[in-house]
């Protein structure tokens, strides 16, 4: 009876939609976050159902729910107008488990906007709950969406799997059956059972009380059943939930909710979009102006006589440092180092700028080569045309017709010895260090914080021992509960070791001589040798291929290693690993970037790693890695193979300030000994730190030249 | 563990670098959360925090080469600017703490050092529109967004001219031509002010709109009194 009723309202409500002439007129104004449209699975909805949007394309939100017993924390990314994805980690009431009553899950959301609403027509949307890992929370979706004027939103959908719990009825594709998920060691995709067994359907109806404050009912089909089995979940009174969201500040909003008649729960939501930058063009000083030939005669009469230092001082004042100069004739050439801009375009802007006020008016050309402070390399050269320069600057289109007179291509020198890089060989530094371990069910969220110390001896241009020592000063890693993995050689999974026995001690975290070479133009390696990180010590050598008018590179690393003493001391055990892998970077078009790696693993596994990431042209990466090697589901264990999600996050972005520096955080929801490779730092790898002066930097960002 | 916290507290204390850049970074760093926690993030610099003084003859005795001065639209930020910057009649003023505008015949064409600069603009009738009666004209003015593209606005135009408009400036009273030009662009509109030697394109005053972000600023041209007062 019930069940007829809902399919009959159902079927009235989507032809009211679809008939419904077009009440909402409100265009919706360009916006960059919305935190207001995350359900508790951070996905694009109402309370728990899903709705039929999206949220503005490049946002990335954390949203963490709590609700009678059920904790589910979401990190979300539009991955395209139309894409949503999400990755979550749950705490489930239940009563078999064995960590204190609760489950800990992993699993990722699928959400694909299939069609926005127009005038008459709803919005559609269909979507997977849980489609890679255990299934626990897994079920299909299709939604529609329409807004009734500017404040009333409706949506409704039919729901299967977890959400055909309630109220459901016989699947209206005909797939009776659902088939039983075996989700083995959890971590894979499934997809037999896509839209099969029965069906229910879900409604949702929101009302913007206020710019801040919505208002929203729903009706979810979720049965809760698992977690109304346990002692520690809640009693599922109502099909209906009531919340109440309210957006605190941009990007930052709060849901209040009372979940199906019994539990009040509270989710609060954290969205940025890397997009929108809070500091726009930045906030750096203006650039030196251009001046013509009579003024610039006249103020090099009153400068220096020496164009290097004159250049120097100039370029000192906007961070970069200048190595050497040499007039050739029509050409100048420079050797500078940068160790501020990432947006390149803009430091090559300011040095052409200053050498056009420093340089005598004979030189037609700037030819200057850049400089990497860590290896000496020389990495690229750029050609810009003095007098184009200034006749472009202050006009429309200034710096497209710029870059037809720019040549960008790798500099053709090797490492030269007799610049001075640094004012002194030794660098060091003593700051505070956190290191986060997730996901462990017995500490969801542990870590430990104390300090880092660093010191760099640079013996010549191409040659510096880096070293790095940490303490621990309050930590709960030395009492992780789990063992490492049975199967295959205990190359990564054993690191609970290496917490417990270094716990609060200082221990050596790193200590290596890095040696670079470049023994051709397009040719970049490097050789490092000691204690490459917290559990291995030995040789590791990189070399890549990488023309800077090319968008592709390629490269091979290879390592002979042993572990070392859990202790973090300088002994080494008798056990020795070797890694082979061969590298293939590719800048595809529309800001993604890929990587496949392939070769021997450490754990003596063969396979591929391929890597994609959406990059955005501020300095921002999201993306996610996965690696299958010859090793079986089974034999890696928990998560079945190796995978995760990567996370680059400039300073500049949100200091507005030029700055090179970044923090990368790698989400790894499994650690295995499967796929498994040494831990270095992201400046350890050859082709992030040669690529940001490659062609594609430079043309992405060309139009800050004159910024 | 009480010790271990004291420990902790005195080494975020101590951090210190022999590197100027990583101390750079890492005072950054710690400032945004400081930031986060302390108020809002530092959207102004210290050009807007200069104080307001007189200017009078003397004042502009002082400068021996030209300037102009600019001003937020309330007076209470200013700033003073020389040029530096001169190339086919595009001129660009320079301040101490690192702000340029450009201009062609009086009117804004580019800036540098604001959070949303603009960076470049395209508009027409640039050479006569003091002269010949210009009532309408468009312009296209370009920033950068946070991914480094363009956001380009086209604007439409229209300008009334008021001739015999009273200009005080030091101790003279000048006749000028006040021109008001309101622009709209979708939902961005502005209105600048010009106020104009008669019959020339010397633009004594001005009032400009840079971006959504900075609004408008006052523009003294003192540089044409310079020599003359």
């Amino acid at each position: 009876m019930l069940k007829n009723l809902l399919v009959k309202f159902l079927t009235l409500l989507i032809s009211f939609l679809l008939v419904n002439i077009n009440i909402s007129t409100a265009k919706e104004k360009e916006v960059f976050e919305t935190p207001k449209r995350l359900n508790t699975y951070g996905m694009p909805g109402t309370i728990d159902n899903p709705s039929a949007e999206a949220f503005p394309e490049g946002q990335l939100s954390v949203s963490s729910s709590i609700f009678g017993g059920t904790i589910r924390t979401n990190l979300s990314f539009q991955i395209t107008n139309s894409v949503t994805l999400s990755f979550r980690y749950a705490r489930i009431p239940q009563q078999s488990s064995r960590y204190r009553g609760y489950l800990w899950d992993r699993s990722f959301d699928f959400h694909y906007l299939f069609s926005k609403e127009k005038s008459i027509f709803p919005a559609v949307a269909v979507g997977l709950r849980d489609f890679i890992g255990t299934g626990f929370n897994t079920g299909e979706y299709i939604v529609m969406s329409k807004s009734l004027g500017s404040r009333i939103n409706i949506s409704a959908g039919m729901g299967w799997g977890r959400l055909s719990g309630k109220n459901s009825y016989n699947n209206i594709f005909g797939l009776k059956d659902r088939k039983g998920i075996n989700s083995g060691e959890g971590g894979t995709f499934h997809y037999d059972h896509f839209f099969s067994g029965s069906n229910a359907p879900f409604f949702s109806l929101s009302y913007n009380a206020s710019q801040k404050l919505e208002v929203i009912a729903e009706m979810s089909s979720d049965s809760y059943d698992t977690e109304v089995a346990s002692p520690k979940g809640f009693k599922r009174e109502s099909d209906f939930n009531l919340a109440f969201k309210y957006e605190i500040a941009q990007g930052f909003s709060l849901m209040g909710m009372l979940m199906h008649g019994n539990a009040i729960g509270l989710t609060g939501v954290l969205a940025l979009n890397p997009r929108n930058s809070p500091y726009k063009s930045g906030i750096e000083p203006a650039p030196m102006p251009l001046l013509n030939d009579e003024t610039i005669s006249r103020t090099q009469s009153s400068m220096d006589s020496d164009i290097y230092i004159r250049t120097a001082e100039l370029l000192r004042l906007d961070g970069i440092v200048l190595l050497s100069i040499n007039r050739n004739k029509r050409f100048v050439d420079v050797e500078i180092l940068n160790r501020y801009y990432s947006d390149v375009a803009q430091m090559i802007g300011r040095v052409t700028r200053i050498l056009s006020k420093t340089v005598p008016l004979g030189v037609k050309f700037f030819r200057i080569n850049i400089v990497d402070y860590k290896s000496g390399y020389p990495i690229s050269q750029i050609t810009v045309e003095r007098e184009s320069l200034r006749k472009f600057e202050l006009m429309f289109d200034g710096p497209s017709n710029l870059w037809k007179n720019v040549k960008i291509e790798n500099s053709p020198g090797a490492i030269n010895q007799s610049l001075s890089l640094s004012e002194g060989p030794l660098t060091w530094s003593i700051y505070p260090d956190v290191d986060l371990a997730l996901f462990d069910p017995d500490f969801p969220i542990n870590g430990s914080i104390g300090w880092e110390a660093k010191l760099a001896y640079r013996i010549r241009n191409s040659t510096t021992v880096n070293s790095s020592v940490k303490q621990p000063i309050l930590t709960a890693l030395n009492d992780i509960k789990r063992g490492p993995k049975p199967g295959l050689p205990n190359v990564r999974s054993d690191f609970m070791y290496y917490y417990r026995d270094i716990s609060t001690k200082p221990y050596i975290s790193s200590l290596t001589i890095d040696h670079y070479y470049k023994p051709f133009r397009n040719i970049y390696g490097q050789i490092n040798f000691g204690y490459l990180e917290m559990m291995y010590a030995g040789i590791r050598a990189e070399a890549i291929w990488k023309d800077m008018q090319k968008p592709y590179a390629v490269g091979i690393d290879i390592a002979r290693i042993n572990k070392r003493n859990t202790f973090g001391d300088f002994s080494i055990l008798d056990k020795s690993y070797s890694t082979i892998i061969g590298t293939v970077y590719y800048d595809l078009k529309s800001n993604w970037s890929a990587q496949l790696d392939a070769g021997k693993y450490l754990a003596g596994d063969y396979g591929a790693t391929f890597s994609l990431s959406r990059t955005f042209n501020n300095g921002w990466e999201i993306g996610a890695y996965a690696t299958l090697t010859d090793v079986k589901f089974s034999t890696f264990g928990e998560g079945s193979f190796d995978k995760g999600i990567t996370l680059k996050v400039p300073m500049s972005w949100f200091t507005g300030k030029k700055s090179l520096a970044y923090s990368k955080t790698v989400i790894r929801p499994i650690a295995g000994d499967g796929g498994a490779r040494l831990h270095l730092d992201d400046n350890k790898f050859l082709h992030r730190n040669i690529s940001k002066y490659d062609g594609k930097s430079f043309k992405d960002n060309w139009i800050r030249v004159y910024r | 563990m009480i010790k271990k916290i004291l420990f902790l507290f005195c080494l975020f204390g101590l951090s210190c670098t022999s590197d100027d850049i990583i101390r750079y970074e890492k005072t950054s760093f710690y400032k945004i959360y400081k930031d986060i926690v302390v108020s809002e993030p530092t959207s102004t610099s210290s050009k807007d925090s200069m104080k307001r003084q007189g200017y009078d003859k003397a004042w502009l005795s002082r400068f021996n080469q030209p300037i102009i001065v600019l001003s937020s639209l309330n007076g209470e930020k200013t700033a003073t600017l020389v040029a530096l910057g001169n190339y086919k009649n595009k001129l660009t003023w320079v301040s101490a703490d690192g702000i340029s505008v450009s201009f062609l015949n009086g009117i804004l064409i580019a800036t540098r050092g604001y959070s949303q600069d603009l960076m470049e603009s395209q508009q027409s009738d640039l050479d006569i529109i003091f002269t010949q009666n210009v009532k309408k004209r468009s312009k296209k003015y370009r920033y950068i967004n946070g991914e480094n593209q363009y956001i380009e606005l086209n604007f439409n135009c229209s300008l009334l001219a008021k001739t015999n408009t009273p200009s005080v400036f030091f101790n003279l009273t000048i006749e000028t031509t006040k021109f008001t030009e309101i622009c709209r662009a979708g939902s961005v509109e502005h209105t600048n002010e010009y106020y104009v030697l008669p019959d020339t394109n010397i633009v004594l005053k001005s009032v400009q709109w840079i971006s959504e972000a900075n609004g408008s600023i006052v523009i003294y041209n003192y540089y044409a009194f310079q020599n003359n007062l």
